[in-house]
């Protein structure tokens, strides 16, 4: 079908040429066109940021309450609503909670899942792509669909109400596995071969050589990784009773109630909002190149 | 076999394996397969487990209250993947078309990727509260009466926007990358025979980047079942009157809120089978459809 295209699109092509398109025309419609994809990208861009650009001057306002486009001035109450809802209505330990969880369960995947790569790129050993089929497996088990065993069984385990409960289910990661593999097989197999005759061990192979290599890899993963978690809603708010351990997103939500009694219940949600944003939202623009590579590769 | 497969200590292997696999089958194969288990009991907090056989699913099939928020799920994800995927497509389509400037566009509008999901429901919540939305007056100008804390479908569309909104990131990071990875020269001959643009999109692009497509229905699809709980959670809680109220959102309500653990365990054996047709269905028809290189 793409043949059959292409040649068509090529004897076209020699058509409009033969036809005498003069060269400056063309750059000047190039030019117009250009202007006019701008603009349009730039209204959509700028629809799909305002939402949030609303949020954070909200966020500056004392009074939260904004009814009309003229109200969507800045205000000057920045630093107080920051401060409140960090310090006054304690929105500083969901944070903390929220960032434990996440740089625990990025640490730990990326641990669990490098060994697991390691052995199936690396190792010889029976029933291998069975092995491999069982932790892919898993990816047609989310969170929602074995939420409620998950739950008793959490609670049966004495770790209800702890770190362990939203950070040791997460361990295991298909989706890991899978692109560590798929970028260990990138990488040339005389590299190992030499390392088996310097006498170089699997561990130290991994730490040595795997992990320098894979650099921009594991950061992307360690990226996606940090968002997916960071963003946790329903399995925090089923397992974690305690307000004092809850989460970021959650605490949002207790936020919103705490909040609801004074004049400023939206501007603080709103800071509340913004504050839980920014973390994941650094990281994305800081690694963003590693992330595409990352990317590039899951689609594979 | 594999030239990178130098070493072969058995032992060595499984215990390197060891932290996966005792994490996958204990919170992940062991708990789907005791849901399997726990949706033949009534099983609550009170009286215990007690043997009910197909009891759970009997109630299913004969609730009508169900069935509607099964048809409300289809509906929901649909439109969110047909309205991610369009809007992501005319995005990275646009960003791809630029010459200069397009990383900033694309920082600009892959950041929601980021955005927690009960963020963007509370922003949207206040965006568009009935009372205090910032455009909720001038929509009502127009001669609409912004109600969607009882208004059903207004409701509805609410959530789906912020659906929406919040998964369109994700997507241009993949079509923007695939974008990029289409031929040059195939762009060029199309753009010197004066083939339009949109028709460039749609007869050259598409189809050759269908497999990123294919990944995208896949993973926008769990994303419209799962991903949004937050958003109904914080917005809607379901209503007005279950309008909202999607299987995911329904399947909590009766584990933790009315604490049927059994009832809901049918709930989440169905929920799973039916997320797992789908998927199927979409790879076998992505199969015959899709162009994978070549």
């Amino acid at each position: 079908m793409l043949g059959s295209l292409l040649t068509a699109l090529t004897a076209a092509a020699e058509r409009s040429r033969a036809a005498g398109r003069t060269t400056s025309d063309r750059i000047r419609r190039f030019e117009t066109e250009q202007l006019t994809l701008h603009v349009l990208t730039a209204t959509v861009v700028f629809l799909i940021v305002l939402p949030v650009l609303i949020a954070a001057l909200v966020s500056t306002k004392r009074a939260g309450i904004v009814t009309s486009i003229a109200d969507l001035a800045p205000g000057g109450h920045a630093l107080s609503n920051y401060r409140r809802a960090l310090i006054g209505l304690e929105f500083w330990r969901y944070m903390l909670n929220s960032f434990v969880m996440s740089v625990a369960v990025v640490v730990g995947k990326l641990i669990v899942s490098l060994l697991a790569a390691l052995v199936i790129v690396y190792y010889r050993f029976p029933y291998k792509n069975a092995v491999f089929l069982f932790i892919l497996f898993t990816l047609l088990l989310p969170v929602p669909v074995r939420f409620v065993p998950l739950y008793r069984l959490t609670t049966e385990l004495g770790m209800g109400n702890t770190i362990f409960a939203i950070t040791v289910p997460y361990l295991a990661s298909a989706t890991t596995v899978f692109i560590l593999r798929q970028h260990f097989l990138s990488i040339p197999a005389s590299l190992v071969e030499t390392a088996k005759v310097d006498g170089v061990g699997p561990l130290r192979f991994l730490w040595s050589v795997l992990v320098p290599m894979s650099r921009a890899v594991l950061v992307g993963v360690s990226v996606i990784m940090f968002v997916y978690t960071w963003n946790q809603y329903l399995w925090p708010l089923v397992i974690i009773n305690a307000e004092s351990l809850q989460v970021a997103q959650v605490g949002l939500s207790l936020l919103r109630g705490q909040a609801s009694t004074g004049e400023v219940a939206w501007s603080m949600v709103m800071t509340g909002s913004i504050l839980t944003l920014l973390p994941p939202l650094a990281l994305l623009v800081l690694f963003r190149r590693q992330l595409l590579e990352t990317f590039t590769i899951q689609q594979k | 076999m594999s030239t990178h497969e130098v070493f072969t200590d058995r032992l060595q292997a499984g215990v390197l394996l060891l932290p996966t696999m005792v994490v996958s089958l204990l919170f992940l194969y062991y708990p789907t397969v005791r849901a399997i288990g726990l949706s033949f009991y009534q099983a609550s907090l009170a009286r215990g487990d007690v043997f009910v056989g197909l009891e759970n699913y009997r109630r299913l099939a004969g609730s009508t209250e169900y069935l509607r928020s099964v048809l409300l799920s289809v509906l929901f994800a649909t439109c969110v993947v047909v309205g991610v995927m369009a809007v992501a497509l005319c995005v990275s389509f646009l960003i791809h078309e630029i010459e200069v400037g397009k990383g900033l566009y694309l920082v600009a509008v892959i950041w929601p990727y980021a955005l927690p999901p009960a963020v963007a429901g509370l922003v949207f919540l206040f965006i568009a509260h009935p009372n205090i939305g910032i455009f909720t007056s001038y929509i009502e100008a127009l001669g609409i009466d912004v109600n969607w804390f009882s208004n059903g479908p207004q409701a509805f569309v609410v959530v789906l926007v912020a659906a929406v909104w919040k998964q369109i990131g994700y997507n241009v990071i993949f079509m923007t990358a695939a974008l990029g990875n289409v031929p040059e020269s195939l762009t060029e001959t199309a753009e010197l025979d004066g083939v339009s643009r949109t028709q460039r999109l749609l007869r050259v692009y598409v189809p050759i980047i269908s497999p990123t497509l294919v990944f995208l229905v896949i993973m926008n699809t769990i994303y419209g079942f799962f991903g949004t709980f937050a958003m109904v959670d914080l917005m809607t809680k379901g209503g007005p009157a279950g309008a909202t109220n999607i299987l995911i959102y329904d399947l909590y309500r009766t584990a933790f809120q009315f604490y049927e653990f059994g009832f809901a365990s049918a709930k989440s054996v169905v929920l799973f089978v039916a997320v797992g047709l789908l998927m199927y269905g979409q790879f076998r028809l992505s199969d015959r459809y899709a162009y994978y290189g070549g």
